[in-house]
């Protein structure tokens, strides 16, 4: 499967099932529309891109994701950067300079980092910055489009900063994308990762970049926002067992009671089953009033709400034991 | 006498642009040519082998200079060309193969007589030029196929049918996968080399 994660999007664009029709003809499976932000965030954050997309020749066999690259000209919140994610399959973010850059690598929580690689970046590489931007999850990426239909000066820069950026990354965290805003632009994936090769990235690993690693992006972009602590997703998540239709309202069943806590507040009486001590009670009592109440008696029984049912059976309980003292007393 | 190893590369041209509406051939209206179709069309006419050389060989020298072009010019040939299919095969010598394939990559448009945008893909690499051509015919076939299903897909959906075609795009597209790589490996032949002439 080949991935090209960075086909620009824009409003108006009506070329846009050609690029597509010629990403897919080329040999792509999955590509990513690509929605750029720079500046101030605005206050209501949604998509861009329409779901499903207003054109209707699109290639059946490509998966498109939507994604957003947010220029750092300013300093951002984690948590707008949080709901602008939300809002988008894969996160991207674009450093300006080397400040940015740090930012991008430690804190900021980003799926993609994407420089602009035909500009003379006024930095250098660094390991250490690339490979802890990469143990956490996020991958730098390689734009070769503007490049090649650039002119002499875009070129040099793009080979310049690609081959620092290759070495200083040592080939790992990488993924190849065109950022090709016109059918022209784009390259088939094993003409890309030939490039990646003259630049020092070697065969296999630039195949992984392709690949491996892009897929990676956008799987693990997808658990961050499906997932909840190392839980992929729900498949079947059971179902409500059966209860008794009268325990029906507002009892917290765990699955494994039959009765509820609380009583009923409907006035529908709930059989406790009555326990043998407090029927031999109620068969003694009934002898004893001599029959005028024959076998109803006035102790709290079960038509009386009770909210505290365990505090009731203590009392019948405690009640229990003065009245089986009783006869005995008596 | 060490033999000179060679690479050939199999390359299609790509035309992403739509066709200028001067010389279209009369169709029904509503009759669309399908993405396929148009992407892989022929060739323009006064395009050939000598154009396709001169745009490799600018290209080297643009990208790398006189040294590129000392490197490769003594083995850089076009064997074949197919104006039909747009199809050609182009003769590198193994060590610098590279260095034309970049140079095909960033090629945007073909040069003067011709003057269209085209992107230039890469689709084999062997080192016998019977491998390279095996690969162009097998690619012909499956190309026309294609262009028939994605033609009798359209034609059911124009006329309402519903298209049981998408099934048979499906399995033929896993035939021009490239998944797997192109370039063929060494052949173990052409590895030997003839260690006896170093005597002097």
């Amino acid at each position: 499967m080949f991935y090209d994660l960075n086909v620009p999007y824009a409003q108006g664009d009506a070329t846009l099932p050609r690029t597509l029709a010629f990403i897919n003809e080329l040999g792509y499976n999955v590509v990513a529309l690509n929605h750029s932000i720079a500046g101030k965030l605005p206050a209501q954050i949604s998509c861009a891109i329409p779901d499903p997309l207003p054109f209707k020749d699109l290639p059946p066999k490509l998966e498109i994701r939507r994604r957003v690259t947010l220029t750092l000209t300013e300093s951002y919140q984690n948590a707008r950067l949080a709901e602008l994610a939300r809002a988008y399959n894969i996160l991207a973010v674009r450093p300006i300079d080397e400040r940015t850059l740090q930012l991008a690598c430690g804190s900021l929580d980003c799926d993609i980092i994407s420089l602009d690689l035909t500009q003379r970046l006024p930095f250098y590489f660094k390991f250490k910055m690339l490979s802890e931007a990469v143990k956490s999850g996020k991958r730098l990426e390689l734009c070769y489009s503007q490049g090649v239909l650039g002119d002499s000066s875009a070129r040099r820069n793009l080979i310049s900063n690609a081959t620092q950026l290759i070495r200083a990354s040592r080939g790992r965290g990488l993924i190849i994308s065109s950022e090709a805003k016109a059918a022209v632009g784009c390259r088939g994936p094993w003409d890309a990762i030939n490039l990646a090769t003259i630049w020092g990235l070697a065969q296999d690993r630039g195949f992984e970049a392709m690949s491996k690693e892009a897929r990676g992006v956008v799987v693990s972009a997808q658990l961050k926002r499906t997932g909840y602590r190392g839980v992929i997703d729900m498949v079947y998540g059971g179902e409500k067992p059966a209860l008794s239709e009268i325990a029906g309202q507002g009892s917290a069943v765990k699955g494994k009671q039959q009765v509820p806590k609380r009583k009923a507040d409907d006035g529908e009486a709930v059989e406790k089953p009555i326990s043998k001590r407090e029927a031999k009670r109620r068969k003694h009592e009934a002898r004893m009033s001599g029959g005028t109440n024959p076998g109803t008696s006035n102790r709290d029984g079960p038509t009386q709400p009770a909210i505290a049912a365990p505090a009731e059976s203590t009392t019948e309980e405690t009640t229990d034991v003065q009245s089986a003292a009783t006869p005995n007393s008596a | 006498m060490v033999r000179i190893k060679h690479r050939y590369l199999l390359i299609n041209i790509l035309y992403p642009d739509p066709k200028s509406t001067s010389g279209r051939p009369a169709t029904k209206p509503g009759d669309e040519v399908p993405y396929t179709v148009q992407f892989r069309r022929p060739s323009p006419d006064r395009m050939d082998g000598g154009v396709l050389t001169r745009l490799i060989r600018d290209g080297v020298a643009e990208l790398y200079g006189d040294y590129g072009s000392g490197k490769v010019a003594g083995s850089l040939q076009v064997k074949y060309f197919s104006q039909a299919t747009s199809t050609a095969i182009v003769r590198v010598s193994r060590d610098y193969y590279r260095l034309v394939w970049a140079a095909l990559t960033f090629a945007t448009r073909l040069p003067n007589p011709v003057g269209q945008s085209c992107v230039i893909q890469v689709v084999r690499v062997s080192g016998t030029i019977r491998k390279s051509e095996e690969e162009a015919i097998r690619r012909a076939r499956l190309s026309i196929r294609r262009a028939e299903a994605a033609a009798k897909s359209s034609n059911a959906a124009t006329a309402g049918l519903a298209a049981a075609t998408p099934q048979l795009l499906s399995t033929e597209d896993d035939d021009a996968d490239m998944i797997n790589g192109i370039e063929d490996p060494d052949d173990p032949r052409d590895i030997e080399e003839d260690l006896d002439d170093d005597e002097g």
